[in-house]
């Protein structure tokens, strides 16, 4: 068994906002109320998070455990390192994504012991009475994490929803495929309410379902207009905090709670951007983090950019909304709620579809990213490569090569480490290539003073 | 003294220059150094009225801070001068943090880009070969870098593949250079990662293949990695390769062929980031 050192703690990073600020604490009280919904006897499921099911769950009082979530509190807190030690131990490879690596090794030292292992981050990661799976394009563990972490809990039955959404190409219009995607989808949900109405004794409640559904779209139209303020010269809230307000909308979605949260950060912003209150008060140079997961181990990366005049004032890395009234069809039609959930997750996908179309060469993720950089006014864009998650990384250099066929060359920096994974890092080497990306940033812009 | 190099009609390292190109020409014996502490060597060059008056390079060993004392005092005594001679120096590299005698502290790209400037104003893109990894920068017609790219974490794309090869054949690694030309049978490699090229050495040389062709073979792989580097930020002539790889001929040669054209190469290609850091001193003395 891994016996392992106390982690090195690490320093907090400085928030901008007061809103970002409360995340943790938010975080903290939520595994810890998991770990209680257990002991009372509430039904727990394992979740991903983009999962299409939130207000499936939500509606049926089912407590979510997000496992990518504790995976990047362990790797935030800088104690994943035996989990995934263990992992290895098991015979998984040290190359599958780490979030998946980090929850399989607490899984199977949780099952060993019949408790949580010793000093467990915030208190552990609660034993689930049923998992489900979200597959996706590209990502295997969204299917294969709990079928493998049934090797340690066998009575832990799985579901596994798949969630496709028509493939981005030039030369037709995926209009002409989308319902079957849609069809597709509310199967594979339909399916999903049975079995939790199987494994849980309860019936869904159609009407709470179809309210929570109203209330995520609300919460959607609120973070899409809360984060355009971010447009604002100087930005007053950057990635840095984004990589925690996010929280509210993968891990909260379908909650009243969520709505409110950004419904202040809102008013926080508003407040910043009337005072003129920038996350920096000198900004120099506005930055896009362009893609890939964040370090959970290094955010303070994200102050050492500040430290240097740079701000993030947006980020593609869980955006996961859209304004619901921009989609080119009026969702509130769509009183089905199964039905409602599986257009609004087709329309999200497909959104810059249309725009890549029109620009030859393009693609949607490059269309955004050419939107964001005009919208934000961007001056240099960072990506992170994190080697052990293929879904999120796989195409960035080709996007970032696009762009500047497309569009025009800009800076750039890809930074690589991990999610999870510490030993991936080397602070210095990433600080010495944040120095040199500033210094071109400048030399960029006072060619063009 | 410059070397010529592919270099047309351009005078190398040291050389004397009519051209005003920074800020020595304007001021009186006023000295100046640049010193770049590096993961594997430190280098320092002591600098009056624009020329180099000195260098020296020695490895940089487990102490940062006594290497910097000992390059720096070492550079100094070829120019029979000590550090309080000195009326600016700048720190750049790895360990520049630990140049406690330094006035300033700049990125080693920066110090790179103006290094070749001065060398070759021509230069658009610069290969960096050091120990720990590659860079590939665009510079700008002022010396300022521009673009930048650094290679992978992991040593298939830097000086340390060469190190880790030249342990296994137990050659040298200044000798690998000359040796890799002597090739008349390249080993083609089928991987392009380290670890795994160390132990296919290990099978060819079990099989009995030369030495002169197992490197030509790993100059070839290397090369490619740099080619790949080079063609994501875009290449614009002219093209210069620095760092201590670029010592090594045999590689040098390889990267000109798969780029199909000619590389600048400055005489001592190992201390162009201490020369730009010395450079930007210079200009900090003048302003
Ligand atoms: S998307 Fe990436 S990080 Fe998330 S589960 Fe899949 S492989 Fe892991």
């Amino acid at each position: 068994m891994t016996e392992e050192k106390k982690p090195e703690e690490r320093k907090k990073r400085r928030t901008a906002t007061e809103a970002a600020s409360r995340i943790g604490p938010m975080v903290k009280a939520t595994i810890g109320g998991t770990v209680q919904a257990r002991e009372e006897g509430k039904p727990i499921a394992y979740s991903f998070i983009c999962c299409c099911y939130d207000e499936i769950i939500r509606a049926m009082d089912i407590v979510p455990v997000w496992t990518e979530n504790y995976a990047g509190v362990c790797g935030a807190k800088r104690d994943a390192q035996r989990f995934l030690e263990r992992a290895e131990a098991e015979n998984f490879s040290r190359s599958l994504c780490t979030y998946a690596l980090c929850g399989l090794g607490f899984d199977a030292w949780r099952e060993e012991l019949g408790e949580m292992p010793p000093e467990s981050p915030w208190g552990g990661q609660a034993r689930p009475d049923m998992m489900l799976g979200s597959g996706q394009m590209l990502c295997d563990p969204r299917n294969k994490w709990y079928q493998a972490s049934q090797r340690y809990m066998p009575d832990v039955p799985v579901y596994d929803v798949g969630l496709p959404w028509p493939p981005y190409e030039d030369d037709y219009d995926y209009r002409e495929v989308q319902d079957y995607y849609v069809k597709y989808i509310v199967e594979e949900l339909k399916g999903l309410v049975q079995f939790l109405e199987k494994h849980t004794g309860r019936k869904m409640d159609w009407d709470r379902l179809s309210e929570l559904v109203d209330l995520a779209d609300r919460t959607w139209n609120l973070i899409w207009e809360t984060y355009e303020l971010r447009k604002a010269v100087p930005t007053p809230m950057g990635t840095g905090d984004a990589m925690n307000t996010m929280v509210p909308m993968v891990f909260m979605m379908g909650t009243q709670e969520a709505y409110d949260f950004y419904k202040e950060l809102n008013d926080e912003l508003k407040h910043k951007i009337a005072n003129k209150e920038g996350e920096i008060p000198d900004e120099k140079y506005r930055l896009i983090w362009g893609g890939g997961l964040p370090a959970w181990f290094a955010l303070t990366d994200f102050n050492y950019f500040n430290n240097k005049g740079a701000v993030f004032p947006v980020e593609t890395t869980y955006r996961m909304v859209e304004a619901i009234y921009h989609f080119d069809i009026d969702l509130s039609k769509i009183t089905d709620p199964l039905e409602h959930v599986a257009w609004r997750w087709v329309k999200f996908w497909t959104y810059w579809y249309d725009k890549a179309k029109k620009r030859p060469g393009s693609h949607p993720d490059v269309e955004r990213l050419i939107q964001y950089i005009e919208d934000y006014k961007i001056d240099g864009i960072v990506m992170h490569e994190a080697f052990s998650c293929r879904s999120w990384h796989v195409g960035l250099i080709w996007q970032l090569n696009q762009l500047k066929k497309v569009y025009r060359d800009i800076p750039s920096l890809i930074l690589e480490s991990d999610i999870v994974d510490i030993s991936s890092y080397n602070e210095a080497d990433t600080r010495a290539r944040i120095d040199a990306f500033i210094d071109t940033l400048e030399a960029v812009k006072s060619r063009g003073r | 003294m410059g070397r010529k190099t592919k270099v047309k009609n351009r005078e190398g390292l040291g050389g004397k220059t009519t051209e005003n190109r920074g800020w020595g020409s304007k001021i009186a014996m006023v000295y100046i150094a640049g010193i770049d502490i590096g993961s594997a060597f430190s280098k320092a060059v002591v600098m009056a009225k624009n020329e180099i008056i000195s260098y020296h390079v020695m490895p940089s060993g487990g102490d940062y801070k006594l290497a910097a004392e000992q390059v720096a005092g070492e550079a100094l005594a070829k120019a029979k001068l000590s550090l309080k001679d000195l009326a600016y120096t700048v720190a750049t590299g790895y360990g520049a943090a630990n140049v406690s005698f330094s006035n300033q502290a700049v990125t080693d790209i920066s110090c790179q880009g103006r290094g070749i400037f001065y060398l070759f104003p021509s230069a658009r893109t610069v290969i960096d070969i050091g120990g720990q990894f590659t860079k590939v920068f665009k510079v700008d017609e002022r010396g300022r870098a521009i673009a930048f790219l650094q290679s992978e974490k992991c040593a298939a794309g830097s000086g340390r593949f060469l190190q880790i090869i030249a342990r296994v054949l137990q050659i040298d690694l200044e000798d690998i250079g000359d040796l890799s030309m002597k090739s008349q049978n390249r080993v083609d490699f089928n991987t392009g990662c380290a670890v795994f090229a160390e132990s296919e050495a290990i099978s060819r040389i079990a099989e009995g293949a030369a030495k002169e062709d197992i490197l030509a073979g790993l100059h070839r792989t290397l090369a490619a990695k740099i080619q790949t580097m080079v063609e994501r930020i875009g290449i614009e002539p002219d093209c210069a390769v620095v760092g201590g790889g670029a010592k090594d001929i045999g590689l040098v040669k390889s990267i000109e062929e798969r780029l199909g054209c000619s590389l600048l190469l400055p005489e001592e290609p190992q201390i162009v980031a201490a020369l730009g850091a010395a450079l930007i001193a210079g200009e900090k003395v003048s302003h």
